[in-house]
């Protein structure tokens, strides 16, 4: 037993931060310092994803032969890990953590080529349309219908919770196709052109100002049947698939330590304060442990092993300390942190009804700025993915035998 | 980056194991704990002779086996699931670290009685519980150290105490005037009286003992955390083993879903005990500011964890769980002094939170 990198992986971390410290230009690196939720502001990280991809980096967990990287997973683990702690703008996951190795493992030959390069470069953004307004936590109740039309699927419905819906020129959906008695049968898994006639967004103003969240109405849009990913009635077999890689742990532990270290950095005599002393120091430690955790289950999928439920833990103890964290800023903050000034903040979306002042004033530090920002964003960590409550039903189930 | 054991440290644990399993009876220990000598020599005697888990981690000049921290979590790891009342932790973790590291041959005998299981050393940490005056030939030492674990069994005792010059430590043999009691989680202890005690001079094994004893402070809480963690798995498993079986509204309460989030917070608070230990053994042999900030890291953790998953196995097994007919009420007990040895949860968070401020 022990925690030391093998010095292949610590040559490996240090091409990777030689790469970082080159190309990481200082208004990439604050759009990643200013970022108040797990998307960065979206231009910046377009222009990350180029850089990488011309290093061919971007999709670094894709097979070889589709551009994605010979790493073993401690490499894949030092590389999320030298990112966030260099303070790179995120990647949208939707595109190419998600809806790609969908293609890859169930699309045809055409849908590979057609999509994958194109992912590569952005020229092709998906969104994602899973959630629906009467289908969240039961998903597989979903009811958008898609009718059979020859050679088209017709879509009608509407989904909901759709990160960037804006930017996006494609969504990945799951439509209704048959409706059983069994629900998770009858769903279908299709790519979406978002010009099609017949698609209206409407932007959801969260708690944070920001429309980064949008509801989308499809009337009678025609899809054809060549974008369906695997079979049609099947898709719940890709959704399962893909919700592996939306929980697949990675590296959550560096990020939580930047934020911690952040809060360290600038509460000043607060910490001068036992109480407030205590709680950054639980936070510290529960992302300590968090990283070890994360080792873990790194090792165990490298000795060829199935993460399983674990990665239902990792979901639960990563956003639940992202939300401590989070709220102790909002703490470190004071008073300003009740003040609302989006404009100190890279936001990954618009915001909405807000005029910033004409001189740029900025009440207090940009880190006061984020706080309520980010605090606000982050409840949605619990949320998002399959709720922490749908994850501790299936640990209870899949780890308790319950 | 690897968390796997070496062969010879899963036989230490797979043998320990059904050791424990088929000759480590509770029942027989804890009336060895309340109307009996306070432990079982016997059962001390096998650890040294059929299974040699006292000198595994001694050094092979005392006629240990030379292993190091990983060897110590496994066989406290073992001892904590079957909730082992013997002083492993104490005499062979801490009393066999400070005595190793006083490089003495009065220690160094006393060593190799450990690794032999004919010692069990008996240790009192604080050295401002104790006053050292030198006179002639003799230290004349006086104070009044409380709650020293193991004191009313041990053959020896090592007493840490301020000489003026600093931290000495002083090797002793037992008998001196104590008050000996049994602790709550069923082991024995003493409140020590020292009033002039006179030791030779050579009694003192170490002059300038405070950076050991802050190393034994904190390979000991290591330790601890691991035998915390076996407890706490079985702990666990019976609470979900009771769950499926009690049955009430007509159905097993494993099924009710506020009953199964608990259960599945107890096991994360489990699983993050296991990262902490890890974090903590293998920054044992680190230079001092990683050794401390990794244990305390893991001491507050495990603390949180005990009395999380201690509460609510008793709160799960109902009346049940506070009795002393089922295991988990005396596991609760034991999750319970965890708590507060070699440090507090509130004393490692916040050495933690020091040691992290530059």
């Amino acid at each position: 037993m022990d925690l030391t990198w093998s010095p292949e992986d610590l040559e490996f971390r240090d091409e990777v931060r030689a790469f970082l410290d080159e190309n990481l230009t200082e208004n990439l690196r604050r759009a990643g310092r200013l970022m108040t939720s797990v998307y960065a502001d979206h231009e910046a990280s377009m222009a990350w994803q180029a850089i990488l991809h011309e290093r061919g980096w971007a999709a670094p967990a894709w097979p070889v032969e589709h551009g994605g990287c010979d790493w073993t997973l401690t490499q894949h683990y030092i590389f999320s890990r030298e990112s966030t702690l260099a303070g790179a703008p995120a990647l949208s996951p939707m595109g190419i953590r998600m809806v790609a190795h969908a293609i890859i493992a169930f699309g045809t030959a055409e849908q590979k080529n057609y999509f994958l390069p194109r992912i590569l470069t952005g020229e092709v953004f998906f969104c994602q349309g899973y959630s629906e307004p009467e289908s969240g936590s039961d998903l597989a109740s979903l009811s958008m219908a898609a009718v059979d039309d020859g050679d088209h699927l017709v879509c009608t419905g509407s989904k909901i919770w759709t990160t960037h819906a804006m930017e996006a020129n494609w969504i990945f959906a799951l439509v209704r196709t048959t409706r059983s008695d069994k629900k998770q049968h009858g769903i279908t898994f299709v790519l979406i052109d978002m010009t099609s006639p017949g698609i209206e967004i409407r932007p959801l103003v969260m708690t944070s100002g920001e429309e980064i969240q949008t509801q989308i109405f499809f009337d009678g849009v025609r899809v054809p049947k060549s974008n369906v990913i695997g079979r049609i009635d099947d898709g719940w077999t890709v959704a399962k698939y893909l919700l592996e890689f939306e929980r697949g742990g990675g590296a959550s532990a560096p990020g939580l330590q930047v934020m911690a270290e952040s809060i360290a950095r600038n509460a000043g005599d607060l910490l001068d304060d036992p109480a407030f002393a205590a709680k950054l120091a639980d936070v510290r430690i529960r992302t300590d442990v968090l990283e070890i955790l994360e080792h873990r289950m790194l090792s165990t999928v490298a000795a060829g092993g199935n993460p399983g439920a674990a990665s239902s833990m990792l979901k639960i103890l990563s956003t639940e300390l992202s939300q401590a964290i989070t709220e102790l800023a909002m703490e470190a903050a004071g008073p300003h942190g009740r003040v609302y000034q989006p404009h100190a903040a890279r936001p990954g979306g618009p915001v909405a009804d807000y005029l910033p002042p004409p001189d740029g004033y900025v009440s207090g530090e940009p880190w006061q700025a984020m706080a309520p920002l980010r605090y606000f964003n982050d409840r949605a960590g619990s949320i998002y993915a399959g709720s922490n409550e749908i994850q501790r039903n299936i640990l209870a189930k899949a780890t308790l035998g319950l | 980056m690897d968390f796997n054991l070496s062969t010879e440290q899963e036989l230490l644990r797979d043998g320990l194991g059904k050791f424990l399993a088929t000759r480590y009876d509770l029942e027989k220990s804890r009336t060895a704990a309340k109307t009996g000598a306070g432990w079982q020599p016997e059962v001390w005697r096998a650890f040294a002779d059929e299974l040699g888990i006292l000198g595994a981690a001694l050094p092979e000049s005392a006629g240990g086996m030379g292993g190091g921290p990983v060897e110590i979590m496994v066989i406290a790891e073992e001892l904590g699931r079957a909730l082992v009342i013997e002083p492993f932790v104490d005499t062979v973790v801490v009393a066999g670290g400070l005595l190793d590291r006083a490089g003495n041959p009065a220690a160094e005998a006393v060593l190799e009685q450990i690794a032999a299981g004919s010692s069990i050393v008996a240790v009192s940490p604080d050295p401002l519980c104790t006053n050292a005056v030198r006179d002639g030939e003799h230290w004349v030492l006086t104070g009044s150290p409380a709650v020293v674990m193991n004191a009313p069994i041990a053959t020896h005792l090592l007493i840490a105490a301020h000489t003026g010059d600093g931290v000495g430590l002083f090797l002793t043999e037992a008998g001196t005037p104590m008050h000996g009691y049994r602790t709550v989680d069923d082991r024995r202890a003493a409140d020590l009286a020292f009033d002039g005690l006179r030791l030779p001079a050579d009694a003192l094994i170490s002059a300038d003992a405070a950076a050991s004893l802050e190393q034994a402070r904190d390979e000991g809480a290591a330790a601890v955390c691991a035998e915390a963690v076996g407890a706490m798995r079985r702990v666990l498993a019976d609470t979900v083993a009771y769950c499926k079986q009690r049955q009430q509204f007509g159905q097993p309460i494993g099924g009710f879903q506020v009953l199964q989030h608990r259960m599945v917070d107890m096991y994360m608070e489990l699983e993050q005990s296991v990262s902490a230990v890890y974090l903590a053994v293998l920054n044992l042999d680190a230079g001092r500011r990683d050794r401390a900030r990794a244990v305390s890291a893991a001491k507050a953790t495990i603390g949180r964890a005990a009395r999380f998953i201690g509460q609510n196995a008793v709160q799960l097994h109902g009346g049940m769980g506070m009795t002393e007919e089922l295991a988990v009420g005396h596991y609760f007990k034991r999750l319970t002094a965890v708590q507060y040895e070699y440090g507090s949860t509130d004393q490692h968070r916040t050495r933690y939170a020091q040691l992290s401020r530059g």
